[in-house]
């Protein structure tokens, strides 16, 4: 009896203890939105006008100085591309000190000190806040902008704009933002070569010298530091810096277009298009529909759970990602909703992008949708809370765009307490459906026309500009034509014919790396091998003959598929032209284009199976001084030669974006009809 | 020259370092079934961040089951009796936060960082982990498949991927080190179910883990939740398996090629350290800062900038409870043999250990070792981490704030000593990553 009433009462406690456990059937609920406590900035000015605001936060003891300049955009024209100089020119030495001093002794403390056109960064631990504000403040006022720096600088930005002129994602940035702004406006303007050759020391200086103003100028210091001492540190190291009248601008507000227009850049390698759907807006951070708009983009394409990437990827796997954007600028922002696609999926990757734009501006979203957004927002917008720069950056919004107070600190309140009758008016108020550019890079010859459905299509080229259509002056002209004057041209069919075979090796340089190219064709044979060796060693190499083919790299040998085959074989003739017709290709003819300057026939060479490669036949010469292959990318052939009788380019100049930098290849031999042995295709 | 001695005076003044480091303030305090609890407070930012270490890694494996400790990091993430399989990280994401987690040769790691009014939610979903995790065959066939491909995206698929296996093979001999936690894909193929039930039930339990919550907190009620959650789990039946096993000091060097899917060749050089809580762990952390930390240090300078025979060299320090090992790798520049680039880093390392180091290098030392010690706890998601290892590696939680008192005892004859001491020639690992086109056919 005893024993049971003690499991009995064991029991009950048990029973008790199930009482206090938390129902685990159900996820606990959150909390009510938390405030953020931005620790308060305070503010002063100096007499020089430099207004300086200290955000005090001694978890670290460290202290970060960010200086921004307040200036209108500048439309810098012919010098496009100058002010990208700027920042590293300062910090390249100043009259205390060369750029390995400073190097040395920013290291020396562990701090960090960096600069732009309309800012400069230093931060360091407390104890070494003296010595990184000397050095901030000698780079401030010191600096000697080296020529050999510009020079470098020069030089570093023109192979930036050559690789960036075959890369998909970079034509289609200058595109869109020179359709969506205008090339009149600071946004939309585009440096080029020349633009970039204009820039000298002095317009760096004189730069520097007109915008570097404390009338101009933000302070935000942030970190372990009280306003007290920053208004002793400020006073010691910027008290001194001399106020002076800096230029305004104003530009005209880009303006939507009357309808959707469709902008196409034919890049004829690309096996993918790239996809932006465009059109200004006015926004700024602060504007009443900003917070909302920031929840409708995120329902639209902000990320991995958004409309656009649950249709075009989840659902229909056209691309790896597809995503929208929203911008705010003080001067004029962009819409865009973008994708990389494959190329025969783009006319329905086009119309997937415009019927979510169409239905969410028509239709709105729904309270789930919402109610996602909203907590997604808030959870990365509190991470981003931790770092010090995105305090510092409140701050400085808080008094550039005149937002009030209490902007930041109520900011998740206010997004909270938006309802879906808000993102839909903002939804509505900002995005025209009707007003897009739709700007496409891609494959022109297969997507041009299924573009026409959503407006008239226009040609740019690859910086932007229009792109030239050249008039066919000879309309007798075709494909087959072009060959045979292209024959002629290297020396006629009879002294070409002659050429059955040819080894050829070729050196390149690929930043420092001297970069071995070697060729073996047996025309006749339908034999060929390419070898691509590093100091003599070979990190890649490729064999066709008796119908089969091989790829080998970084030891391992892959066999090809009959697709690949057919399509290495387009580029395995020493004299290709020859053999079209025995090989049963297919020619056409797609106009005169202009080849770096240079007018040119088109022409479009396919195997029986759909294999294909593009070559370009100057108009005038008859030579062939362009190949566009999908799989080894563009190369362009210069300084012909003649070898027995027969006109042969002696420099090729490789593009692909498989090799970070174009490849200036020469030939160093050439054997014409050498003796070929099977060693020569192992 | 004048310069120099100018430079020197400089630095003996500075030769008092001001510890710049400030106090991390922490609650901590252990549950009846074990579970140790660690809050740091911060209201700062409205974020928090709740994180669960296991103090269970691959050297408490069983060796014919190696790599069940990162398999499990992957199971855990598959549910439990109330977390439908697929729903912890959408639950989380849903919630505004993030996750992840991690497994070391001696610990597994998980983490969620979230907005601070959905600490409760966190709570929630790890005390769910460590009371009933789903352990079943669909989780388990499922997870297999993801941890095939991360180790052939990781280790084979990655030029010099395997370095660290094929290291600690070799450089342990007794100790279970001798596997990385990848493990064997044999091990993970041949377990049965009850098997990863039983490793579940061995070291998934509140007396094996260190709760550590770093945010926007509340004390009492944070502690009110840690209790409601994690009070009913019950504590681990018997005791959780740690090794004891003493690696024995090795006499000769074992030297070995390996032929990997490589262009250009690699030198590895490993040797063995004192357990992680040694006092002269400092100083081997302060010596591989000097012999490849940055563009200034010793080697880079040498080898990469000066005579160009190394694309890039480093040494890491891989400290491990029971004692890890100190790696050192180099790959070659083009041309240079795997031989010469050795040459020249074994003739740097005898001439710290013949001449140790300048003051301005060791001033140096001392600034980046303290900026990188400060750093270490900009963010609550580090202060958690580096709390809960506190308690764990180093059985004091307030050991957070004594990291800086350690590096400031060490002195410049200390890093010409440990350099000696532990880089020992006689007992070292040492391996060359040759291509596969260079391996002699047999």
């Amino acid at each position: 009896m005893k024993k049971i009433s003690i499991s009995f009462i064991l029991s009950l406690l048990l029973f008790t203890v199930g009482f206090a456990q938390v129902d685990r059937s159900q996820f606990p609920k959150s909390g009510p939105a938390p405030e953020i406590k931005i620790g308060e900035a305070e503010t002063f000015t100096l007499e020089n006008g430099l207004k300086v605001f200290v955000v005090k936060n001694t978890k670290l003891p460290r202290v970060s100085f960010t200086l921004v300049l307040e200036r209108d955009p500048i439309l810098e024209g012919e010098k496009a591309g100058m002010t990208g100089f700027v920042g590293e020119m300062m910090t390249a030495g100043t009259t205390n000190r060369t750029k390995d001093q400073l190097d040395e002794e920013i290291d020396f403390i562990g701090a960090s000190l960096s600069a732009s056109a309309t800012s400069m960064y230093a931060s360091s631990l407390k104890k070494h806040q003296e010595k990184v504000l000397e050095l901030m403040a000698d780079v401030l006022y010191n600096p000697v902008f080296p020529q050999g720096e510009l020079d470098k600088l020069k030089k570093q930005s023109l192979t930036g704009l050559a690789q960036s002129k075959d890369n998909p994602d970079a034509i289609s940035g200058r595109l869109t933002s020179a359709l969506v702004y205008g090339k009149n406006h600071p946004y939309g303007e585009v440096a080029t070569e020349a633009t970039i050759n204009n820039v000298t020391v002095e317009d760096v200086k004189s730069y520097y010298q007109t915008y570097f103003k404390p009338n101009i100028a933000y302070l935000a210091i942030v970190g372990d530091m009280d306003k007290a001492e920053a208004e002793v540190v400020v006073k010691k190291y910027f008290a001194s810096w001399k106020s002076g009248k800096v230029p305004t601008f104003t530009y005209p507000v880009p303006q939507r277009q009357a309808k959707n227009t469709v902008a196409l850049v034919d890049r004829s390698s690309s096996v993918q298009t790239v996809i932006d759907i465009a059109q200004p807006l006015e926004m700024k951070i602060g504007d009443a529909d900003y917070i909302s708009s920031r929840v409708l983009n995120q329902i639209l394409g902000g990320g991995s759970s958004s409309r656009l990437f649950m249709n075009l990827r989840e659902d229909k796997g056209y691309t790896y990602g597809a995503y929208s954007s929203i911008g705010a600028d003080k001067l004029i922002a962009q819409f865009s909703a973008n994708a990389s696609v494959r190329t025969e999926v783009t006319d329905s990757a086009v119309y997937e992008f415009m019927n979510e734009i169409v239905t969410l501006v028509d239709k709105g979203v729904t309270e789930e949708e919402l109610v996602k957004a909203k907590s997604n927002l808030a959870g990365s917008f509190g991470r981003s809370l931790e770092s010090p720069a995105t305090i510092a950056n409140f701050a400085l919004n808080t008094v550039r765009y005149n937002l009030p107070k209490d902007y930041y600190a109520t900011y998740l309140q206010k997004m909270n307490a938006l309802t879906v009758a808000d993102i839909n008016a903002t939804a509505k108020r900002l995005i025209d459906p009707t007003k897009m550019y739709v700007t496409v890079v891609g494959n022109g010859a297969e997507i041009k026309e299924k573009m026409a459905q959503f407006g008239e299509v226009v040609e740019y080229d690859n910086m932007g500009f229009p792109a030239k259509e050249i008039e066919m002056a000879d309309a007798s002209i075709t494909a087959d034509k072009v060959i045979e004057n292209y024959i002629s041209a290297i020396g006629g069919s009879e002294k070409a014919s002659a050429i059955k075979a040819a080894k050829v090796t070729m050196s390149a340089n690929v930043m420092g790396t001297a970069l071995g190219l070697s060729f073996v064709y047996d025309d006749a044979n339908m034999r060929f091998s390419q070898k691509t060796s590093i100091a003599g060693n070979v990190m890649q190499s490729s064999v066709l003959k008796d119908g089969k083919g091989t790829v080998s790299a970084q030891g391992q040998t892959i066999e090809m598929t009959a697709d690949q085959i057919e399509a290495g074989r387009l580029s395995s003739f020493f004299l290709p032209e020859l053999y079209f017709g025995s090989m049963s290709y297919t020619l056409a003819l797609d106009g005169i284009k202009d080849v770096e300057g240079t007018q040119a026939y088109k022409v479009i060479i396919t195997s029986p199976s759909g294999a294909s490669t593009i070559n370009y036949y100057a108009v005038e010469s008859g030579l062939k001084i362009k190949n566009e292959n999908a799989q080894a990318g563009d190369t362009f052939y210069s300084d012909y030669q003649e070898r027995n009788g027969v006109l042969i380019p002696m420099a090729y100049t490789i593009k692909s974006p498989m090799i970070p930098v174009p490849l200036e290849a020469k030939v160093e031999s050439l054997e014409l009809n050498p003796t070929l042995t099977d060693a020569d295709f192992n | 020259m004048r310069k120099f001695t100018a430079l020197g005076l400089l630095v003996g003044m500075l030769s008092i370092p001001a510890l710049a480091q400030n106090k991390i303030e922490f609650k901590e305090f252990t549950l009846d079934n074990g579970l140790h609890v660690i809050l740091h407070k911060d209201n700062t930012t409205p974020i928090v961040v709740t994180s669960v270490l296991y103090h269970v890694g691959s050297k408490n494996e069983n060796p014919e089951r190696t790599g069940f400790a990162h398999f499990f990091e992957h199971l855990m993430f598959e549910g439990s009796e109330n977390i439908e399989r697929g729903q912890y990280m959408n639950i989380i994401q849903a919630r505004g936060g993030t996750l992840n987690a991690y497994t070391s040769n001696d610990i597994t790691y998980y983490y969620e960082l979230l907005p601070s009014n959905e600490l409760e939610l966190a709570l929630y979903m790890e005390s769910e982990r460590m009371l009933h995790s789903k352990v079943d065959q669909i989780g388990v066939d499922t997870q297999r498949e993801v941890v095939k491909e991360e180790r052939r995206q990781r280790y084979e698929n990655q030029p010099y991927g395997t370095i660290l296996p094929e290291t600690l093979k070799r450089a342990y001999v007794a100790h279970p080190y001798q596997w990385a936690p990848i493990g064997s894909m044999d091990h993970l193929n041949a377990a049965t179910i009850d098997e990863f039930q039983q490793f579940y039930k061995d070291f998934y339990v509140p007396n094996n883990a260190t709760l550590s919550i770093a945010g926007d907190l509340d004390y009492d009620q944070t502690e009110k939740w840690v209790r409601s959650y994690f009070s009913e789990i019950p504590k681990g039946q018997k005791e959780v398996y740690r090794p004891n096993i003493i690696e024995p000091k090795k006499t000769a060097e074992t030297r070995d090629i390996i032929y990997d899917n490589i262009q250009i060749p690699a030198v590895i050089q490993a040797y063995n350290l004192p357990k992680r809580n040694h006092p002269d762990s400092y100083a081997l952390s302060m010596l591989s800062t000097y012999l490849t930390g940055g563009n200034s240090s010793l080697m880079t300078k040498e080898l990469v900038d000066k005579q160009q025979k190394a694309l890039v060299v480093a040494a890491i320090p891989l400290e491990l409870e029971d004692g890890g090992v100190f790696i050192m790798y180099g790959i070659t520049n083009m041309g240079v043999e795997a031989k010469d680039l050795e040459t020249e880093i074994d003739k740097l390392i005898k001439q710290v250990q013949d001449t140790g180091i300048s003051d301005e290098d060791f001033a140096k030392l001392q600034n980046i070792m303290e900026n990188n010690i400060v750093s270490g706890n900009s963010t609550v998601a580090g202060i958690a981490e580096n709390l809960a290892e506190a308690h764990v590696v180093y059985g004091n939680t307030n050991y957070i704030n004594q990291v800086m008192d350690s590096y400031s005892k060490v002195t410049k004859a200390d890093i010409q000593r440990v350099a000696k001491e532990y880089l020992d020639l006689t007992g070292r690992v040492v391996l060359y990553y040759l291509p596969k086109s260079a391996q002699p056919t047999e």
